[in-house]
């Protein structure tokens, strides 16, 4: 371990975090709303998206910061899984 | 849905997130069963919601793995690279599948997860926790690369995690530390369950009632689970598991064997 392995780390745990507690946050505040209000139901729906949007956010903020390392193979392959992870996207849409 | 039902969601996912993230395996794995022996639901709806269970767990748990340096973000993000192809490709096969077949793989999945917890009890009888993590290089890639791509397959076919198949395979194999391999594990399952749950969102298998309330638990298990793991011995929970688990592969066997999930 070097210190760019920890600066990796660093971006990609913030990254975590804000992920975990945005959905954590709009999942339950929607699941409470709901029975006080007509919408709160998709205040939980933008909670569950917010999850599914965590795998495809961490290796974003990996790729940038291998970028920002200047460690083109490991940047080149976040991107690689970056590809394959948005063809699911596209295809999930079209089904 | 009801208050109660809701809460008994939020109930389950909390005992499902907590023991995940105490015992080192995905809590997953009981998710699904519970959900198709006694909600009911399809399996291909059951195994759907469980795949959100799953990014909550990866997402909550590796923000600690990754602030305390144990998981290894490089050998992680490569390996990404055969589980997304293997999940991809078994979600949409999944979707050609009927539902009474994948509840007899699913079956066959929770014996041999039940049999890789015992030895992991086993193992761990007298083993003391590694407090320092040794030096290693990641070695033999393509072995790693391999059972990945199988590790994904079985994620998006059944929407569990993977890492009985991984977690071995990396110690063994690429002669990573025990640690390292469950922690990176661990965060690479989000991004393969992430890649086969927009194939079961566009097919309409993500109940957005169930996953709502099943999500916050699992998110409030695993969170409080990861917080105080260090401070606990895992034997105990995994025979707790291991009795669970045991127990939901009898339900289903007895269940398919009755006719059930038509």
């Amino acid at each position: 371990m070097n210190r760019q392995d920890f600066a990796v780390d660093r971006v990609l745990s913030h990254t975590l975090k804000f992920g975990a507690y945005t959905a954590f946050v709009l999942i339950v505040a929607g699941l409470a709303l709901q029975f006080i209000v007509p919408w709160g139901n998709r205040v939980a729906v933008a909670g569950l998206f917010v999850l599914l949007a965590t795998p495809g956010l961490r290796i974003i903020a990996a790729c940038l910061q291998f970028l920002h390392e200047r460690d083109f193979r490991y940047a080149l392959v976040s991107f690689g899984v970056l590809a394959i992870v948005v063809l699911a996207y596209v295809l999930g849409i079209q089904a | 849905m009801t208050i109660a039902a809701m809460l008994l969601l939020a109930a389950i996912g909390f005992c499902a997130g907590g023991f995940g993230a105490l015992a080192g395996v995905g809590g997953g794995i009981i998710v699904t069963p519970l959900l198709a022996i006694y909600f009911g639901l399809p399996m291909h709806q059951a195994i759907g919601v469980t795949l959100l269970c799953v990014i909550a767990t990866s997402t909550a748990t590796s923000s600690m793995y990754v602030e305390r340096h144990v998981t290894d973000v490089r050998l992680g993000m490569t390996l990404e690279l055969a589980t997304t192809v293997g999940a991809l490709i078994a979600a949409l096969m999944a979707h050609r599948i009927n539902r009474r077949t994948l509840a007899v793989l699913f079956a066959c999945f929770l014996l041999y997860s039940a049999g890789s917890m015992i030895k992991k009890a086993w193992d761990s009888r007298h083993a003391k926790r590694q407090e320092v993590i040794p030096d290693y290089t990641p070695q033999n890639y393509p072995a790693g690369l391999a059972a990945s791509l199988i590790a994904g397959g079985f994620s998006g076919l059944l929407g569990i995690g993977g890492g009985p198949i991984k977690v071995p395979v990396m110690l063994l194999f690429m002669k990573v530390p025990l640690r390292v391999a469950a922690a990176t594990s661990n965060f690479m399952i989000g991004v393969t369950a992430g890649t086969s749950a927009y194939i079961y969102w566009g097919h309409g298998n993500i109940r957005v009632d169930i996953a709502a309330p099943l999500v916050a638990g699992v998110f409030a298990g695993s969170l409080l689970g990861a917080r105080i793991s260090p401070k606990i011995r895992p034997v105990y929970i995994l025979m707790l598991l291991i009795s669970i688990t045991g127990w939901l592969a009898a339900q289903m066997i007895y269940k398919l064997l009755t006719g059930g999930f038509q």
